[in-house]
């Protein structure tokens, strides 16, 4: 294959190479789990979807579940602080950003 | 008032000799100004979202408010309940947002559901009918409305609290209801003399027959004082703020051709707005050389369409631009002037109430937003408006003390004085291309009066006619 397509891999050499780097990226950004931390995941994945099923939040599509939970506070509406402190402190991790149904398209 | 000022004295300077000594100098009165346009301000501008977010957040700002009044109103130990608890036949209050079904309001999924193969909507003046029904909306629930309430006052998006009970039949039979009514408001400075803001709207530039032009430069040589003699001219200097309320393009210059025609048909031909633009930028030019001037844009002006609409760019008046005393205002426009809370819009939020209720006077419609606390209900239900999600910027949250509409067919004017002394200035303010009217506020006693720049009214045609024939 590669002597036959030697020209084809040479032009889009760089586009492989990004795609290469992004699987990796991909296999490699769930950390290594052991059976706690994955109990405790659970855990947490069901108290914030427990949160996104309280409608007296408002609405969770289209927003983030940080926003969600300021908008509720901004209006007197005492949402738990626990909730908060967890969606801060995996601010970056799009599993816990994002409400349940954020997969579902509009 | 401002007539008083501006009536020619004995001592007029008109039709004399140039005299020899200087003409006096009116210094013009430069009020305290405070714009508070950050309120209606978009950000991140994201259409992503769905409009549930604003009537959530609409209904979340309004409850505890309409608890509030529910317990004025029917005593504080009125039953408040939402609709997922209610018992069928207990007398008690919900508050909720208002949904109106209309047979008659255009929908876009009726027009493209093929099967039906129905001709498409004719646009009408009023899409009330004897069917509609009102419904009132919860987080949860929603119920059917009857009893004394008034169907076709009511518009979509207005939160109110309701009394009365559930029948067996499901429906709720209204016995009496309450809105959040004026919220409250600051004190007024009292002020030592008179100061005037000068509001006009409709200028409608750009339109095919140039009527309104003689009008328009009448009126800004009134406000720079270059008409009349020198009572007129001091007259002139006491108006410290003009404040142009939308419409300032024709909707002649929105002719769709670009977008239906073909691409080199059209090449050539330049948009009719750019000469209109040009138009007022040479009047701003006028103005803005001598008092300050706030720009609002309005519903055929060249920004966005939806609520609220954002100030209009820089860059389209390179003349008066330069000038610190353009202020380019949003729209709906929000300033404090001396102290005197201004608040209103351009207009697009009173004429669709018009077209979804019975009322037709602007001047009514103007104080039922005020009622309600809530500058555009029927937003986004047939008001186009930017989908917010953190909070409602349409609901007042302090009470103005001019509280304006634009483009209205006539001028209006109201005093309306609240339950806990709240004192508001009602203004339609009239389309200046149709009825060479605009209106002068008084800052100090809060009167307003028309000024019109035409000498044929519409009520003395006859009149008229017999003075140009002599």
């Amino acid at each position: 294959m590669t002597t036959k397509n030697g020209l084809i891999t040479d032009s889009f050499k760089v586009v492989k190479k990004a795609r290469k780097v992004a699987k990796r990226d991909e296999t490699l950004a769930p950390p290594p789990q052991n059976a706690e931390t994955s109990i405790r995941q659970h855990e947490e994945q069901q108290k914030l979807i427990q949160f996104d099923l309280d409608w007296r939040f408002g609405p969770s599509t289209g927003i983030s579940r940080l926003q969600r939970w300021d908008r509720a506070k901004l209006h007197g509406l005492n949402p738990p602080e626990d909730i908060r402190e967890l969606l801060l402190l995996k601010q970056n991790n799009q599993e816990y950003k994002l409400s349940l149904w954020s997969q579902y398209p509009l | 008032m401002f007539s008083d000022l501006s009536t020619p004295r004995d001592d007029s300077s008109l039709l004399c000799r140039p005299t020899e000594d200087l003409a006096p100098v009116f210094e013009r009165a430069s009020p305290a100004y405070s714009p508070c346009f950050e309120r209606f301000g978009v950000g991140e501008r994201s259409f992503s979202r769905q409009y549930a977010h604003i009537y959530a957040a609409r209904l979340m700002q309004m409850r505890p408010l309409l608890t509030e009044k529910a317990e004025q109103k029917w005593g504080s130990d009125v039953l408040v309940r939402k609709l997922c608890d209610l018992q069928a036949g207990e007398q008690c209050c919900i508050v909720g947002t208002l949904f109106k079904r209309m047979d008659l309001q255009p929908s876009i999924l009726k027009e493209i559901s093929e099967e039906h193969n129905l001709l498409p909507q004719p646009p009408r003046v009023k899409y009330i009918s004897d069917t509609d029904e009102l419904i009132l909306e919860d987080e949860l629930q929603r119920i059917k409305l009857e009893g004394k309430i008034n169907r076709d006052r009511c518009v979509t998006g207005s939160v109110i609290a309701v009394y009365g009970a559930e029948r067996n039949d499901g429906k709720f039979t209204v016995e009496d209801f309450c809105t959040a009514d004026l919220p409250a408001q600051s004190v007024r400075p009292a002020l030592d003399s008179d100061r005037f803001v000068l509001l006009v709207s409709g200028l409608g530039l750009g339109s095919s027959h140039a009527d309104s032009m003689l009008g328009l430069q009448l009126l800004v040589d009134m406000v720079t004082g270059q008409l009349g003699d020198q009572g007129e001219q001091s007259g002139a200097a006491t108006i410290s703020r003009v404040l142009m309320a939308g419409n300032l393009l024709s909707q002649s210059t929105q002719d769709k051709d670009g977008s239906t025609k073909a691409k080199y048909l059209t090449k050539k031909t330049q948009a009719g707005s750019v000469e209109a633009i040009r138009l007022l930028d040479e009047l701003l030019f006028q103005l803005v050389t001598s008092v300050p001037v706030d720009v609002m844009p309005g519903q055929y002006d060249p920004t966005n369409y939806t609520l609220p609409q954002q100030p209009l760019h820089r860059c389209m008046f390179p003349l008066s631009s330069v000038y610190p005393t353009l202020q380019l205002a949003s729209n709906p426009y929000q300033a404090t002037v001396d102290g005197v809370k201004f608040l209103g819009t351009s207009g697009q939020n009173v004429s669709d109430i018009v077209r979804y209720s019975s009322m037709n006077s602007h001047l009514e419609i103007l104080e039922e937003t005020l009622r309600l606390r809530h500058l555009a209900p029927t937003a986004p239900d047939t008001l186009g408006c930017y989908p917010f999600y953190m909070k409602d910027p349409f609901i007042l949250e302090e009470c103005p003390h001019v509280y304006f509409s634009g483009n209205a067919p006539t001028f209006e004017s109201k005093r309306l004085t609240g339950a806990d002394g709240q004192e508001i200035l009602l203004v339609t303010v009239p389309t200046f291309h149709s009825t060479q009217t605009a209106c002068l506020v008084n800052l100090r006693t809060l009167e307003c009066e028309p000024i019109s720049f035409t000498a044929f009214s519409a009520g003395d045609d006859d009149e008229s006619e017999m003075n140009i024939s002599h």
